[in-house]
């Protein structure tokens, strides 16, 4: 087991006040942990702080250091960072632009897929692989917007896949979507854990326990446990996470 | 009770609304009735196409020409200015500097497009117009040229600040996802930001050449009136609103020559009208998407 993510001591802070306190936790490569915990406990703060997305809030700051492949993430380039460690919203949120274009647009502009027919052949992939190809293969030039909320979520995974990411960030992915998107994405995830490493923050507890390998769980910006999602669930050694994984709070 | 004020409060915003566009097509019927009959004793395309406006002499010519001629140049020169610096201040004020100075940058432009327009002619006169003289070695500063810029002063508010709501209400997810693809904050502005906010952008601009097109009190103090078709923008020009302001008052109420204004404000109508319904085009494309 190696680790991919490596976390020490990692503080976060909005304004001076504290949302994530004192936090060591490993992603192992391969797998696709799973973090759970109540509204505010700080799990969306720790998935920002993965790729350096909290960097343009001017009011946020950190302590410790996280480390990828054990580089510190300060020492690698931010925009190589985000290629590198990719991220999906709750929201779906499509470029404004053709399905095409919301895909070729990254790898476009980093320069690693320039002609036609490597672009062409990316984009049927990376589709084939969300199976999306099926459903859009003959509207590639239709904007995006036009889609529906799973088939959107599935092209955002699309784009992301495209950029050739080694750890995927998913803040609760299925949030606003019907139970039958959200199944395919699940799919889909357990799919991808072969090649790509995978946190998933979610407010469903029942979809960690189906995706996900081992589950972090948080509360209040305190990691509280972390475990095999079938420990996890079935013996939790804490009472907190007892009392949020048979619903009792949160 | 209830009833009866929803009556009146009804009746009373519908004859509002009856009431300007009354005002509306009043304008524009009277616009029309003076311009045809001067049409009908002068030719359109006399009119439009004539090289000389002398509209006094005893064989009076009533070519409009130069006044178009005028009033495009001193446009596209403003435009040229005032078109890249207000969307860079747009953008500028609203994705780069800090919320507080952003504030204070917002309440000066509105401050400027607060400033009467005699004011700006008139600060235009004694400061721009021999500096323009000066540097360029002109025999005259009132040039087209002084007055492109002190147009473009006044475009920039209305630019600066339709653009820079258009820009701010391109959503706050469209830049994150292109962040978190890795894509540099500048890429992020010019590919996504400015993509999305284009049709705002282009109506602001639209705006801010409708603003250029019928301003009419600081061209007049500083282009210099001269009535004929200028070769270069370093040469005096005569607009059409300059035009119609000055003259207006040396006309007998009917004869010809009051009756050439009414047909240059025609033209005019014609062309702010237009510019404006390109920009009600892609206001409305804006809202669809
Ligand atoms: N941009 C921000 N500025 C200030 N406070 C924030 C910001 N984002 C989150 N917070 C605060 O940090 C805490 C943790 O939030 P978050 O990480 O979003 O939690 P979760 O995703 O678990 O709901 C909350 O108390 C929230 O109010
Ligand atoms: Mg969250």
């Amino acid at each position: 087991m190696v680790d991919k993510i490596k976390i020490e001591n990692l503080s976060c802070y909005y304004n001076k006040k504290c949302v994530l306190e004192f936090l060591n936790l490993n992603v192992v490569k391969n797998e696709i942990l799973g973090v759970i915990g109540p509204a505010n406990s700080g799990k969306t703060t720790f998935l920002r702080t993965l790729n350096r997305m909290n960097d343009f809030d001017a009011t946020y700051s950190k302590k410790g250091s996280v480390y990828l492949d054990d580089d510190d993430i300060l020492d690698i380039d931010v925009e190589t960072l985000r290629r590198r460690v990719g991220m999906l919203f709750a929201m779906p949120i499509p470029l404004p632009m053709s399905i095409y274009d919301n895909i070729t647009y990254a790898p476009k502009r980093l320069g690693f897929v320039t002609k036609k027919i490597d672009l062409d052949n990316m984009v049927e992939s990376v589709l084939r692989n969300v199976s999306l190809w099926d459903e859009v293969k003959d509207r590639l030039c239709v904007s995006a917007v036009k889609m529906s909320g799973g088939q959107q979520q599935r092209l955002c995974i699309a784009r992301v896949l495209a950029i050739n990411p080694e750890v995927i960030l998913f803040d609760e992915p299925c949030s606003g979507l019907d139970p039958i998107s959200t199944a395919k994405i699940e799919e889909l995830m357990i799919g991808l854990k072969e090649k790509y490493t995978i946190v998933l923050v979610t407010n469903n507890v029942k979809q960690a326990s189906r995706v996900s390998d081992r589950t972090a769980f948080f509360l209040m910006g305190k990691l509280i446990e972390v475990d095999k999602t079938g420990k996890l669930f079935v013996s939790p050694k804490k009472k907190e996470t007892e009392d949020y994984i048979t619903g009792r709070f949160g | 009770m209830k009833k009866v004020l929803n009556l009146i409060a009804e009746k009373i915003i519908f004859i509002c609304g009856i009431v300007s566009i009354i005002f509306v097509v009043l304008i524009f019927s009277f616009l029309l009735k003076e311009g045809f009959s001067f049409f009908k004793h002068f030719g359109v395309l006399k009119f439009i196409g004539g090289h000389f406006w002398y509209p006094s002499s005893d064989s009076a010519s009533f070519g409009v020409l130069p006044l178009i001629v005028g009033s495009v140049f001193v446009t596209i020169g403003a435009c040229t200015i005032a078109v890249p610096i207000g969307v860079m201040t747009a953008l500028f004020i609203s994705e780069i500097v800090p919320k507080y100075i952003r504030d204070i940058l917002k309440s000066l432009v509105e401050l400027m497009a607060a400033i009467p327009s005699v004011v700006v002619g008139f600060i235009g006169m004694t400061t721009l117009v021999p500096l323009v003289k000066s540097i360029f070695n002109l025999p005259t500063g009132l040039t087209a040229f002084s007055g492109s810029i002190m147009l473009a002063f006044m475009a920039i508010p209305t630019i600066v600040t339709i653009s820079e709501d258009a820009i701010r209400s391109v959503p706050y997810q469209y830049k994150q996802g292109a962040l978190a693809l890795g894509a540099t904050k500048w890429q992020t502005l010019r590919r996504i930001i400015l993509k999305a906010a284009m049709p705002g952008i282009i109506a602001a601009i639209m705006l801010g050449i409708g603003r250029v097109m019928g301003e009419t009190m600081a061209v007049m103090m500083i282009t210099g009136n001269a009535a004929h078709i200028p070769h270069s923008i370093f040469e005096p020009v005569r607009t059409m609103t300059a035009t119609i302001a000055a003259e207006m008052g040396e006309t007998v109420k009917g004869d010809m020559h009051y009756k050439s204004l009414f047909a240059i404000g025609l033209v005019l109508f014609l062309i702010t009208f237009f510019i404006n319904f390109i920009a009600d085009l892609f206001l409305g494309k804006n809202k669809n998407t």
